[in-house]
């Protein structure tokens, strides 16, 4: 079952983190909550921090940093988060791009244009709650040097 | 998702794609790349530097072996049957599931094709400590002055993520606005667990004391016994039960008592976090303290009463000196008189039945059952009303007499006779 050779022969020379920081892209997760504040001139202002307690229900933020540590552009750059079981995806965190989603971890798309199938066989309207994967491609290519950020918005189950 | 089926090897350069199930006794040999989607069962073997892409929950029981970097392993398929089966109940994900994220990246340095992914971050899932504590009757529990073991029926939900041990306890501080009339307590109080299930109070069966391991979104009745104190003023006795989250995870003692966790999150630390509602609205009960409350009443509906009967007799005429000094010679009318006395003030009797069987060697004499107001001796009653030797009402009263020719036995009813009051009736007989 040969699919992705190219990764593979890649990342059979190292282990995955290794290869993460010897890579000239860069990737950073981390898992953030909000924080609201009432700012001096009434309005609510919300900030991200590292969370206290998480529980079932709770809105975490999921942030991917991405930073070019290398000297070449970077092309065709694509990352991809595949959802952990417990997190429901909700939407793109505001000033994020929204990113692809998907049920299936194959097909990606706008949620309103994902379909999942029942057991039955029939197929309905892929949810929120449906999605287990979420993607974003840039664009254009990431200059050397240069970095930038996505995030989204979940809930724990 | 397809699964593999016979226990293989996934050789080196191999990439299992995705959606593919990696079954148990399989090794992922080294220089292995898992691409995402997959789900890897417990009990897996990687080996020396696989590398697993994408993010997941790690699962007890895996085997790392020595040189493994980034290991997580993978599970979602929002379409198939056994993501179904596994998704979280109302009450969320576990406590203590560790919640892993990995993002993974590909892109092109002078048209090479490379990869990476990200750091792993994850959290632990923290307690979200909530219950449910209900009245699990229709109505109060009818009780009898006196009686003994008297049962109300509550049932306690754990909307915890997580199983848990709840400490059960009583209070019969009236809960305001909710049992206006609560005169009395009751007591010897117990509270057992419905430990088989059939909602129902077993002696000798249900007794435990406190819910042991009880399942996140589970339920389980609960059943205060108490005595009920022979006071005749009683009327409505309000019980509360009291249900608190405890530590759960020893099936063989009581947990101790949750306490909200206070201070910073510990990512790898399962913290408490009281959830619960304020469940009376009453202010006995506060949000977010660990604890519910339902409360029901011990009504009383019956009761006893202290009826007492005294019997008189009078010889009211014989046939030779007539009315004047009349002697119990053959021939002689003799009146029998029974009064019937409630002492039980406040609580009347109903359906006092008055019965007398004629003695031997007299006959009855048809229609001389009286019933009204007692007298004063040797006046039975006064103002009487004569009743009909059928036992049909009679105009003016509620009282009835009736005459079994057959048994010999005159009965006086009485519908309904008042606390501390007294009621009379007489009937005649001849001497043979």
């Amino acid at each position: 079952m040969i699919t992705r050779p190219m990764i593979a022969a890649v990342l059979s020379t190292t282990a995955a983190v290794v290869s993460a920081a010897a890579g000239p892209l860069q990737v950073t997760s981390s898992i953030l909550a909000e924080s609201r504040a009432a700012a001096a001139d009434g309005t609510t202002r919300i900030t991200l921090v590292k969370p206290s307690q998480i529980t079932p229900g709770d809105k975490v933020i999921f942030v991917l940093a991405y930073r070019n540590t290398g000297t070449q552009p970077l092309a065709n750059v694509v990352l991809d988060n595949p959802l952990p079981r417990a997190i429901a995806y909700r939407s793109a965190n505001p000033g994020s791009p929204a990113p692809d989603v998907s049920v299936d971890g194959k097909t990606f798309g706008s949620l309103g244009t994902l379909r999942v199938r029942s057991l039955d066989g029939s197929t309905r309207a892929a949810s929120p709650n449906d999605v287990t994967s979420v993607r974003w491609r840039l664009a254009s290519p990431l200059a050397a040097g240069s970095q930038g950020q996505f995030a989204f918005q979940a809930v724990v189950r | 998702m397809h699964a593999r089926g016979a226990i293989r090897t996934l050789g080196a350069g191999r990439t299992l794609s995705a959606g593919r199930t990696l079954g148990a006794g399989h090794t992922l040999g080294a220089g292995r790349t898992l691409g995402a989607g997959h789900t890897l069962s417990a009990g897996r073997t990687f080996g020396a530097s696989c590398t697993v892409r994408a993010s997941c929950m790690v699962r007890a029981s895996r085997a790392l072996m020595a040189g493994t970097a980034a290991i997580v392993a993978v599970g979602f398929a929002a379409t198939t049957a056994s993501a179904q089966a596994q998704a979280p109940g109302p009450a969320g994900t576990a406590a203590g599931t560790t919640v892993s994220n990995t993002a993974q990246a590909s892109y092109l340095v002078n048209g090479v094709q490379q990869s990476t992914t990200s750091n792993t971050t994850s959290f632990v899932v923290d307690r979200k400590v909530n219950l449910t504590v209900i009245a699990n009757q229709p109505a109060n529990t009818p009780v009898a002055i006196g009686q003994a073991g008297a049962v109300t029926t509550f049932r306690v939900t754990n909307n915890t993520n997580g199983t848990q041990d709840f400490l059960l306890s009583t209070s019969q501080t009236p809960v305001q606005g909710l049992f206006a009339g609560d005169n009395f307590d009751v007591s010897n109080i117990k509270v057992y667990v419905d430990s088989n299930n059939n909602g129902t109070y077993d002696i000798g069966v249900d007794t435990a004391t406190y819910i042991n391991e009880l399942a996140a979104d589970a339920s389980v009745a609960v059943f205060i016994v108490a005595d009920v104190p022979n006071q005749q003023t009683a009327t409505l006795a309000g019980i509360t039960l009291i249900a608190q989250v405890a530590a759960g995870g020893d099936a063989a003692a009581q947990g101790t008592p949750l306490a909200a966790s206070v201070g910073l999150n510990d990512d790898a630390v399962v913290d408490v976090v009281f959830a619960d509602n304020d469940s009376d609205g009453a202010g006995l009960d506060i949000a977010n303290n660990g604890q519910g409350r339902a409360a029901l009443g011990y009504e009383i509906t019956t009761r006893n009463v202290s009826l007492s009967v005294a019997k008189t007799q009078l010889v009211v005429s014989d046939p030779v000196s007539g009315v004047l000094a009349p002697k119990a010679i053959p021939g002689a009318v003799v009146q029998y008189c029974l009064t019937v006395t409630n002492a039980t003030l406040l609580t009347p009797a109903n359906n006092v039945n008055l019965t007398d069987l004629i003695p031997a060697n007299t006959t009855y004499q048809m229609g001389s059952i009286v019933i009204g107001v007692p007298g004063v001796n040797p006046i039975c009653t006064v103002a009487g009303f004569i009743a009909n030797d059928n036992g049909s009402p009679i105009v003016g009263t509620p009282f009835t007499g009736s005459y079994d020719a057959a048994a010999k036995r005159i009965t006086a009813t009485i519908p309904t006779l008042l606390g501390g009051t007294s009621v009379a009736a007489s009937f005649r007989v001849t001497i043979n």
